[in-house]
């Protein structure tokens, strides 16, 4: 299991470079513009991988994107970034 | 005299979110120089630089300054007219409401026209 980090808006391209990378078991965790993943408009974006997509709590807040996430999207904190980084194998950055 | 003046009108189109890049901040910091100097300035925000208008925005993790606060001197520099792309609203699902100032809906057939229109495009 690997872990895909991605700072991409769900407008980029390179989101579909990284869903094309991600195994069956593999996590999304969106930081940075990433976060923009979270709206509940784009959730059709993710499904392929629905239930592993996480988003980065700090980067949340800064954009005012907090209240506005999908409730299908896991937010972790930087600690709990460092958790997905311990329970998965590798980490993969997508930019 | 008035004809140089609306010659001179600047379009800044701002496509990046705040924080994840500097290309939002230098597109203002851009439109507010303009605006000093007597330029008539539309602001035009497409894609993921519609999420600069939300509300609620703060300083980055480690205290990185955001946008918001450059936003809310437009007024003051008379920078009044915001364009928002409709498309780019939709696809994030966000609405006018949840914005931190005024903006008009553009549909994507007004787009070229806009850019036709003005002598000075930046796009940032």
């Amino acid at each position: 299991m690997l872990l895909h980090t991605l700072n991409r808006s769900p407008l980029s391209p390179v989101l579909d470079q990284a869903l094309a990378g991600m195994g069956p078991e593999d996590r999304l965790l969106l930081i940075e513009d990433g976060v923009i993943g979270a709206l509940p408009a784009q959730q059709a974006r993710y499904a392929s991988v629905a239930g592993r997509v996480y988003a980065l709590h700090e980067d949340l807040v800064s954009r005012g994107l907090l209240a506005l996430c999908d409730e299908a999207v896991r937010v972790v904190d930087i600690e709990g970034f460092v958790a997905l980084t311990e329970e998965c194998e590798r980490t993969v950055s997508w930019y | 005299m008035q004809d140089d003046t609306r010659q001179g009108d600047l379009l800044v189109i701002l496509r990046h979110a705040p924080h994840g890049s500097s290309w939002l901040k230098e597109g203002l910091d851009v439109a507010l120089v303009a605006a000093a100097f007597d330029r008539r300035v539309t602001l035009l925000f497409m894609g993921e630089g519609i999420t600069a208008l939300l509300e609620g925005q703060q300083a980055g993790p480690l205290g990185q300054k955001g946008t918001a606060p450059t936003l809310a001197m437009l007024e003051m520099y008379d920078i009044d007219s915001l364009l928002v792309e409709k498309r780019g609203m939709e696809a994030l699902g966000l609405s006018d409401e949840q914005f931190m100032l005024p903006v008009q809906g553009m549909d994507a057939d007004r787009i070229a026209e806009l850019l036709a229109s003005h002598a000075l495009v930046l796009n940032f």
